[in-house]
């Protein structure tokens, strides 16, 4: 499990990782958590490594003049727990992290590096879905470009990114008035990844989002559910509604569910 | 001493990060190993290409490379057991190769990252082969045992009830937190070999190898080092440590492997992976009057040296705590073109009392008897006892187990609508000690006392355990006595570290070697004039003495029986299925207690592998016999947090074949907690029956009366 040769560079700026990025067979280097193990298992056999480590301007995690949520691509998936102001305006983010992982893991892995890895089984890709976050990537020849989460991720472990392309910022719009949320999941042992879960976002009357993890290889919003639960419908009608196009037995009533879980959670006095 | 629950001497070092496993060893100009591993479960090699040249490379090795100088493993045929010693491992794959990972050419390099490098260099072309995969539809039998006693068919035409049931456990990794691994360094000169290696022992390692290399036990040194965990899968030698010290004789350059966590549970021995086919005959009483068991170990592709060894015990074991006089059994160990089962912690004993327990479960179930009555009506109570498959049960007090498991059981649960919830109690019998162990003894100066021991640990506290039992018989304090482990050249010859088995040999040697040399000194200090008081004054007589005090002892007894009763309590979601373990209650009968913490120690510990069994663990190999579970994201290790209550007891009755009265408790938690959860869980279900491992999916699908999903 060592590694096939590889170069490495470490960048102190954004703009020496984008120039990096442009080199043939380039890979970003965030927290390593899945990485390095891939690069262990000669799965991943990029012939550069771009480290972020250093770049302190992707770790930020702030909230913006307008309100939103500005996580950093190098912001550790620790930081979403620590937050006072994640906690206050999306506590679904704090929620869904308590699930990546372990306590060491966490302090290392970064947000950004979940959603680009974009394992079907990862919590905060699916957490971002709910919240409608906003992926800003950059390139050095192809400038910016902003995709919603629908965009972003296009298959187990793809995205949209292009080669040279970095995840720098994830947005996180301002909560709507009101608005609660919850995440429940099940897993096989504490701290494994998920075998699914249900992110839930709801101010009754006004929004609701309900994303659900193992229905597919990637995030998926329902639609249907979504409306019912603004609606008012009962939380076992939404929960139905959420996992109906699910075809197995099993994981269709796990998706309910958990989707019921965390509904109850959001409606809970 | 004996009965005080002291910490493990060795804890602070190894808190503190002092501690010296086989990786953290150096030698001068190390070069180290990596190896090219068959992609395939079954198929012919057609031909190998090795590379001329490559950064670093050292040599590479193939069977052919190594030719004559190794042997397939010596492997172990017990008594009246058949097995197919044809079937040997091979050192490296020669023409075939019969499970993914199988080693097939040694990669040495001046790095462990540039042998990796240049082993993807080495060209195999395999031709593949049909692969089997299920030990019950394979042809081919590598290893059987039988055994009949009584009137079978007659015990079955007569009985009042015939419970029947067919069970099964699918194949476990041990996952040492260190994996396994070695050095090794030939002297040219002396011709002498040594190997450091990460073991169980010294004296079984230095036997394999000898065999394999072909050289006299006499030119070859085993050194065990600190050994991070071993459950089992350390007791026989890895093929690449014997790839590895072949090279070192060849090179006259010290060789280090350290396996990595993708070779470790690719390549190291699983364990468990056996089902089986049970009938229990009742009178109208309940009272068990024969048993019918017909098991199926899948062994894998080749025989380990103690790939026999779990199977068989698993079948002697099979009447349990009962008196059942007549029997009828037999094993059957299949070819699979998987890797080589080998013990891991319980080896067999568990596979026993999980399918007898079930069955007798089953067996309440249809009687209408209750089971803890039925248990009761049928428990073994004079001792020793013969069983039908020929063991010596030579002690025990299985119904006070029972009592006192009962007592702390958890109280039985309220139905909700929420949560199925179930009971279950098991009994276990565990054969444990037996063969031989020795120990030495030498007075030091100032009254202290070095103990040289053939029995080397590996996390059990055989320290602090071997230092108390020896302060007892000596009648010094514990501070004085020092043990040495884990060097061929210096510790005395002995069989190891394994099957609950290091206190009732070993520790009985220590206390035989301290009997000898008290009796030693009471005749030197008469001799030189220190006089005859009860205690002796060993300052005085270290002192005194022209030549060392000292002496040795190798101790050998019939094997003793552990055993013990567990009861679980457990809830299942009835909405996804999920199994929670509410309280685990653990009475472990090892007979005479040295030291009740380490006991402690070993009874969770054992509890919570079972746990890990019941809830998660499970290596998959899928239709062509490629590993599916090959590493942590899908082998499922419980963590800390997914551990319930597990509140302990003990009974002690003391076996009368030691001067201890002791027995093993290294795996009671192993065996008794599996089959206990196991009937919590078909408790739940109202009697539907689920093989380990109890997922979710699996639990969901049968309380919904779905089509259940994979076994």
């Amino acid at each position: 499990m060592k590694p096939a040769p590889f170069d490495y560079a470490p960048a102190t700026s954004l703009h020496e990782a984008l120039t990096l990025l442009t080199r043939e067979d380039a890979r970003p280097l965030a927290g390593g958590q899945s990485l390095v193990p891939m690069l262990n298992f000669r799965l991943a056999r990029p012939a550069l490594l771009v480290d972020l480590n250093p770049v302190e301007e992707l770790a930020r995690l702030e909230v913006a003049p307008d309100g939103s949520l500005r996580i950093g691509a190098m912001a550790r998936q620790a930081s979403l727990l620590h937050s006072v102001q994640v906690a206050a305006g999306w506590p679904l983010l704090a929620d869904a992290v308590m699930h990546v992982g372990h306590a060491a893991t966490r302090s290392r892995g970064t947000v950004g590096g979940s959603v680009a890895h974009a394992d079907p089984k990862a919590e905060l890709p699916v957490a971002l879905a709910a919240l409608d976050a906003r992926f800003h990537v950059r390139s050095r020849e192809r400038g910016s470009r902003t995709l919603r989460a629908a965009e972003f991720s296009s298959g187990p472990f793809t995205t949209a990114l292009r080669e040279d392309e970095l995840l720098v910022e994830i947005e996180v719009p301002a909560p709507h008035a009101g608005a609660r949320m919850a995440f429940a999941e099940h897993a096989r042992t504490h701290g494994d990844f998920a075998v699914a879960g249900a992110a839930v976002v709801l101010a009754p009357g006004d929004h609701a989002a309900i994303a659900l993890l193992g229905a597919a290889a990637v995030p998926v919003r329902v639609e249907a559910a979504e409306r019912a639960a603004r609606d008012g419908a009962a939380a076992p009608e939404v929960a139905r509604l959420a996992a109906a196009g699910i075809d197995d037995a099993y994981r269709r009533a796990l998706l309910t569910t958990l989707t019921e879980r965390a509904l109850r959670r959001v409606l809970a006095p | 001493m004996i009965g005080a629950p002291l910490r493990r001497r060795e804890d602070a070092r190894i808190l503190r990060g002092e501690t010296r496993y086989l990786d953290d060893i150096e030698r001068p100009e190390m070069a180290h190993a990596a190896f090219v591993r068959s992609p395939f479960a079954h198929a012919s090699i057609e031909s190998i290409s090795v590379p001329e040249s490559a950064e670093g490379l050292v040599a590479v090795f193939t069977a052919a490379e190594l030719g004559d100088a190794v042997r397939p493993f010596p492997v172990m045929e017990p008594a009246g057991t058949e097995v197919a010693t044809s079937e040997a491992h091979p050192v490296l794959a020669a023409g075939e190769v019969r499970y993914v990972g199988q080693p097939v050419a040694l990669v040495i390099a001046r790095s462990r990252a540039l042998a990796e490098d240049a082993a993807e260099l080495v060209e195999v072309e395999y031709d593949p082969r049909p692969v089997i995969t299920s030990a019950r539809a394979s042809e081919r039998c590598l290893m059987r045992w039988e055994s009949r006693a009584g009137d079978v068919e007659a015990a079955f035409a007569q009985a009042a009830h015939v419970v029947s049931g067919s069970y099964a456990l699918p194949r476990l990794v041990a996952a040492p937190m260190e994996t396994r691994g070695c050095i090794a360094s030939h002297d040219a000169g002396s011709d002498l070999l040594t190997v450091w290696c990460s073991a169980q022992d010294t004296h079984r390692p230095l036997e394999q190898l000898a065999h394999i290399l072909r050289r006299p036990e006499s030119a070859i040194r085993v050194i065990v080092p600190d050994v991070g965990g071993a459950f089992g899968s350390k007791g026989v030698v890895a093929p690449e440590v014997a790839a590895v010290a072949a090279a070192a004789v060849r090179l006259d350059v010290a060789v280090k492997w350290t396996e990595d966590r993708l070779e470790n549970l690719l390549a190291a021995s699983q364990g468990r992976g056996i089902e089986g086919d049970l009938e229990l005959a009742l009178d109208a009483d309940g009272r068990m009057l024969a048993l019918r068991a017909r098991l199926w170990s899948d062994l894998g592709g080749y025989l380990l040296t103690t790939t026999p060894i779990p199977p068989r015990t698993a079948a002697t074991l099979i009447a349990g705590c009962y008196d059942i006089g007549v029997a009828d059994v037999t094993v059957v160990g299949a070819q699979t073109h998987k890797v080589p089962i080998g013990p891991y912690r319980g080896a067999g004993r568990p596979d026993a009392a999980y399918m007898l327990e079930a069955l007798v479960d089953e067996a309440a179930r249809q009687t209408g008897i209750d089971r803890v009555e039925l248990r009761r009506r049928n428990l073994i109570r004079t001792f020793p006892h013969t069983t039908p498959t020929g063991l010596q049960y030579d002690s025990g007090d299985f119904e006070r187990c029972l009592d006192l498991a009962l007592q702390l059981a958890a109280a039985n649960p309220d139905e909700d609508a929420a949560c199925a919830r179930g009971t279950g109690v098991a009994l276990y019998v565990e054969r444990a000690g037996g063969a031989f162990e020795s120990a030495e003894i030498e007075l030091l100066s100032g009254g202290r006392f070095a103990i040289a021991s053939s029995s080397s640990p590996h996390g059990q506290g055989h320290d602090i355990t071997f230092a108390q039992i020896a302060a007892d018989r000596l009648g010094v304090p514990v501070e004085l006595i020092e043990l040495r482990f884990g060097d061929s050249a210096t510790t005395p010859a002995g069989v190891g570290t394994f099957g609950s088995r290091s206190v009732a040999m070993a520790g009985s040697a220590v206390a035989v070697a301290c009997d000898e040399l008290v009796e030693r000194a009471r005749a030197l200090a008469a001799e030189v004039g220190l006089g005859a008081e009860p205690a002796v004054n060993w300052t005085a007589l270290a002192q005194a003495a022209d030549a060392p005090l000292r002496a040795e002892a190798t101790f050998r007894s019939a094997n003793v029986f552990s055993s013990g009763a567990y009861a679980a309590t457990v809830s299942i979601d009835r909405a996804t299925g999920a199994l929670t373990v509410e309280h685990l209650a653990a009475v472990d009968d090892a007979g005479i207690l040295i030291n009740p913490l380490l006991v402690h120690g070993q009874v969770v510990g054992g509890a919570v592998q079972a746990l890990g069994e019941c809830l998660s663990e499970e290596a998959v190999h899928d239709e062509d016999g490629q590993m599916r579970s090959g590493s942590f994201l899908e082998y499922g290790l419980l963590t800390a947090a997914d551990i319930p209550p597990i509140v302990t007891g003990e009974v002690q009755t003391p076996s009368p074949l030691n001067p201890l009265g002791a027995k093993g408790a290294g795996e009671g938690g192993a065996v008794g907690a599996l089959p206990a959860v196991a009937n919590a869980v078909t408790d739940a279900l109202g009697g539907v029956y689920v093989a380990p491992p109890f997922t979710a999916e699996k639990l969901w699908r049968a309380l919904h009366d779905e089509a259940a999903g994979p076994r």
